[in-house]
C-alpha cells in the first residue's frame, strides 16, 4: 500500500509541476526570418551585411494569439523598412524564438539571440513577468532589449535606485493604468464602490490592481470586494459569489483576455450586472469571440486606439499581408522597432552599445500610438496618454483619450 | 451565499465527476491511472466543436459523436500503447510513463494540427439564469446536473446490471480467475477504455461549453484524478462523491478562506484522505498486485 501511496503522490507532485507550466510545448522551432532576402536587390544593398535583430514572443500556448500578433507587427514592418532601403542602407534580418510564455524559455531564448545569433538589439517581450526574468540576461550580454508591452515599473527599475541599463520600453506603466483606471471609473461612471478580481500569479494583475487600489481610496472611493485567483483557472464562480454579495459598482478585472472572456460569462452568469472594468490585457478579439454578449458595455483601458486615422496604413497593409485585423500588440511591435531604428540612426553605426547610448534619452520619435520620449532615468516612454475602449455591440470602440502620464 | 457557494460547488462538482469516472473506471481493471484522460477530453471537446460549428449538427448529435470519438481514441491508445506492455506484464509504473508520453504527444498534436486558439461552442443555452430569490443557477449548470446524472446511471446500470458489466467487475477482482472462467481479458479492457472515451468526450463537450475549448484543457482534469483519488481510485460511487466533495470543499476554500488558496486546499484534501484512508472514502483497501 505504501508504494501506491508513493506512486500517487510523486504523480501528483508531477504533474501538479507540469499544470503550472502548461506543457504545451511543440518541439522548438527555430525560424530566421529571411525577410531581407527579395528585397536585397530592389533596395540596392547588396553585399552588405544585415542588421541581425532579434525577437522573442508567445507563438504558442495561453498567449500565442498575442505573440503572434506582435511578431506579425515587426515583421511587416522589417519588410516594409527593407523595402524602403533598410536602415543605413543595411537590410535588416530577423531572428525569432517562440517562448511559449514560459520564463524559462524566453531566458534560454535570450541568450541564444545573444550568443549564437549575435544579434544586436531585441525586441522584447509582452509580458511584465517574463520581460524582469530576462533583463538580467540583457544586462550580463550587454545587448539592448526594447519591451513592447511589459508594463510593471519593476521592468525597467527593479527596485528603488536601480535602473537596468539595456531595457527599454514602449508602453505606459502600471501605476498610471492603475490611476486612470480608478479616475475613469471615479470621474466618468460615477462609480462609489469597487471590487477587484486579479490574478495572484501575475506580476502585471497584481500590480494594476495596487495601485487602482491606492488610486481608489485617495480619491474617496471604497473596495467592497478583493478577490483573486491563480494562472489556469477556469471557474470564477465562488469569487464572483463574494463579489456579487458585496454589490459594487465597478469590477475592475486586470488580467488577460481568456480569463477576462471566462469570469465576465460566470459573472453574468450569476446575476452580476456592475460595469466590467479592464486593462490592457483585454484587447483580443478572442475576448469577444469567447466572451460574447458578458463583456457588451464593458470598458477597458488601452496604449492606442486600433482604429485611430493614424493607424489606417498598417491596419491596411497588416490585413493584406496577414488576412488578419490587426491588434494592438501589432502596434507595439511596429513601434518597438521604429524606436530601434530611430536609435540606430541616431547611433549611426549599428552595434549594441552604441544603440544602447543612443536609446538613452532618445527623443521625438514618432510612432503608431504616439511620440516616444525616453525618459533617461527610468528607461520608460514620458507622455504616453491612455485610451478608453468600449465594448458596443460586439465591437471595440474608441471612446476617450486620458491625460498623458507624467 | 452559502446557498450559493453549494450550488457553484456541485456545478463544479458534476464535471469533475464525469471526468473522474474515467480514471476510475480504468484503473479499476488496470490497476494504472491514465494520464491520457484527460487530452482524450480534450479531443472529445474539439469533436464536439467541430461536429456543432463545421457540420452544423444539433447539440445532442454533437454530443454523440463526441462520445463515439473519444472511445475509438482510449481504445486507441490502449491497443497501441497500454496493450503491449499487457503482454509483457509490465508493472503499473510503465502504464503511467507510457500515459504520460501520450499525454504530451496529443497535446502537443493538437497545438500543430488545430492551432493554440481558444474555441468557444455556439451559444447552446442563455447566460441568465434561473433566479430562486438571490440564487443564480445557471441553465448551463442544470442541464450538465442532469446529463452527468444521467450519464453516471446509465454507466452503474451497465457495470452492475449487465453481463458485460459482470465480466468488467470480475476482471477487475481478478483477471486470472477471470480469464479462466471464460471472460476474454482483451475485449472487456477494451470496452473498459471505450467507456472511459465515451465519459471522456461527454465530459470534454460539457467543459468545453461551460469555459472554452483548447489544446492544454487536458491539464485540468488532474483535479478530476484528485477527486478519483479521494473517493477511492477504483470506486465509481466513490469518485462522483470525491468530485463532489472536492467541488465544494474549492469552492468553500476559495469564498470563505482565501481565493488564492484554493488549490492548496484541494490537494490538502488528497493528502490528508490517503494519509487517513489510503484507499479513499468508499476504496477498498486492496493489496498492492506484484
Amino acid at each position: 500500500m505504501k508504494k501506491f501511496m508513493f506512486v500517487t503522490l510523486i504523480t501528483v507532485l508531477i504533474l501538479s509541476a507540469v499544470s503550472c507550466a502548461p506543457a504545451a510545448a511543440p518541439e522548438e522551432e527555430v525560424v530566421v526570418e529571411e525577410a531581407a532576402e527579395e528585397v536585397v536587390e530592389e533596395a540596392a544593398v547588396e553585399d552588405v551585411e544585415p542588421i541581425k535583430i532579434g525577437w522573442t514572443g508567445a507563438l504558442t500556448g495561453d498567449q500565442a494569439v498575442w505573440g503572434t500578433a506582435e511578431k506579425n507587427g515587426v515583421m511587416l514592418t522589417v519588410e516594409q523598412i527593407n523595402a524602403a532601403g533598410g536602415i543605413l542602407g543595411r537590410p535588416v534580418e530577423m531572428v525569432y524564438y517562440d517562448g511559449k510564455g514560459e520564463q524559462l524559455e524566453y531566458i534560454n531564448a535570450l541568450k541564444r539571440l545573444i550568443y549564437e545569433d549575435e544579434v544586436v538589439a531585441v525586441i522584447g517581450q509582452n509580458s511584465s513577468g517574463n520581460q524582469i526574468a530576462m533583463a538580467p540576461i540583457a544586462e550580463e550580454g550587454k545587448v539592448p532589449i526594447i519591451s513592447t508591452f511589459a508594463t510593471n515599473p519593476r521592468v525597467t527599475v527593479p527596485e528603488e535606485g536601480v535602473l537596468m541599463r539595456y531595457t527599454y520600453r514602449v508602453c505606459f506603466i502600471d501605476p498610471y493604468s492603475g490611476e486612470v483606471t480608478a479616475k475613469f471609473a471615479w470621474e466618468d461612471l460615477g462609480a462609489k464602490k469597487a471590487a477587484v478580481l486579479y490574478e495572484i500569479s501575475s506580476d502585471y494583475s497584481v500590480g494594476v490592481r495596487d495601485y487602482f487600489k491606492k488610486a481608489w481610496l485617495e480619491l474617496g472611493g471604497t473596495i467592497v470586494a478583493d478577490e483573486a485567483f491563480k494562472t489556469g483557472d477556469v471557474d470564477f464562480r465562488p469569487q464572483l459569489t463574494s463579489i456579487k454579495e458585496a454589490d459594487p459598482d465597478v469590477i475592475v478585472m486586470p488580467f488577460l483576455f481568456k480569463e477576462v472572456a471566462l469570469s465576465a460569462k460566470q459573472a453574468r452568469e450569476l446575476g452580476i450586472t456592475a460595469t466590467m472594468l479592464g486593462g490592457d490585457g483585454w484587447p483580443s478579439l478572442q475576448l469577444l469571440e469567447i466572451a460574447g454578449e458578458a463583456v457588451e458595455g464593458s470598458y477597458y483601458i488601452d496604449h492606442a486606439d486600433v482604429k485611430a486615422p493614424s493607424v489606417v496604413k498598417f491596419r491596411a497593409d497588416y490585413k493584406d499581408k496577414y488576412d488578419k485585423e490587426v491588434e494592438i500588440l501589432s502596434l507595439m511591435g511596429h513601434d518597438a522597432f521604429m524606436l530601434l531604428k530611430a536609435a540606430i540612426e541616431k547611433a549611426g553605426v549599428a552595434e549594441s552599445e552604441a544603440i544602447r547610448d543612443a536609446l538613452e534619452g532618445i527623443s521625438d520619435v514618432e510612432v503608431l500610438t504616439g511620440t516616444i520620449n525616453i525618459d533617461p532615468d527610468t528607461h520608460n516612454p514620458v507622455g504616453k496618454a491612455a485610451v478608453i475602449i468600449k465594448i458596443e455591440n460586439g465591437e471595440f470602440v474608441f471612446y476617450k483619450t486620458f491625460e498623458p502620464m507624467q | 451565499m452559502i446557498l450559493q457557494q453549494i450550488i457553484n460547488g456541485i456545478s463544479i462538482g458534476a464535471v469533475y465527476a464525469m471526468i473522474a469516472v474515467g480514471y476510475s473506471l480504468v484503473y479499476s481493471v488496470m490497476n494504472f491511472s491514465n494520464f491520457a484522460h484527460g487530452e482524450v477530453l480534450m479531443l472529445g471537446a474539439y469533436a464536439g466543436f467541430f461536429a456543432m460549428t463545421s457540420l452544423g449538427l444539433p447539440l445532442g448529435l454533437s454530443i454523440g459523436l463526441a462520445m463515439l470519438g473519444g472511445g475509438i481514441i482510449a481504445v486507441t491508445i490502449e491497443k497501441i500503447g497500454y496493450s503491449r506492455l499487457r503482454k509483457r506484464q509490465a508493472s503499473s509504473l510503465y502504464f503511467m510513463i507510457t500515459a504520460m508520453g501520450f499525454s504530451v504527444f496529443l497535446q502537443n498534436f493538437a497545438i500543430v494540427t488545430i492551432g493554440p486558439n481558444f474555441r468557444s461552442y455556439p451559444d447552446v443555452f442563455p447566460i441568465t439564469p434561473y433566479l430562486l430569490g438571490n440564487i443564480a443557477i445557471g441553465r448551463l449548470d442544470v442541464v450538465i446536473f442532469l446529463i452527468t446524472i444521467i450519464a453516471l446511471s446509465l454507466l452503474t446500470w451497465f457495470i452492475y446490471g449487465t453481463k458485460i458489466g459482470t465480466a468488467i467487475r470480475a476482471t477487475s477482482y481478478n483477471p486470472k480467475v477471470a480469464s479462466l472462467m471464460g471472460i476474454n481479458p482483451d475485449l472487456v479492457i477494451a470496452i473498459v477504455f471505450f467507456l472511459a472515451g465515451a465519459t471522456a468526450g461527454l465530459g470534454g463537450v460539457l467543459f468545453g461549453i461551460k469555459y472554452t475549448v483548447y489544446a492544454w484543457m487536458g491539464v485540468l482534469t488532474i483535479k478530476a484524478f484528485i477527486a478519483a483519488v479521494v473517493g477511492g481510485l477504483g470506486s465509481l460511487p466513490g469518485a462522483v462523491l470525491g468530485a463532489f466533495v472536492l467541488g465544494i470543499t474549492e469552492t468553500f476554500a476559495a469564498g470563505y478562506v482565501s481565493s488564492s488558496f484554493r488549490d492548496l486546499f484541494s490537494f490538502a484534501l488528497m493528502v490528508i484522505i490517503i494519509v487517513l484512508r489510503p484507499g479513499g472514502l468508499l476504496g477498498t483497501v486492496t493489496q498492492e498486485k506484484a
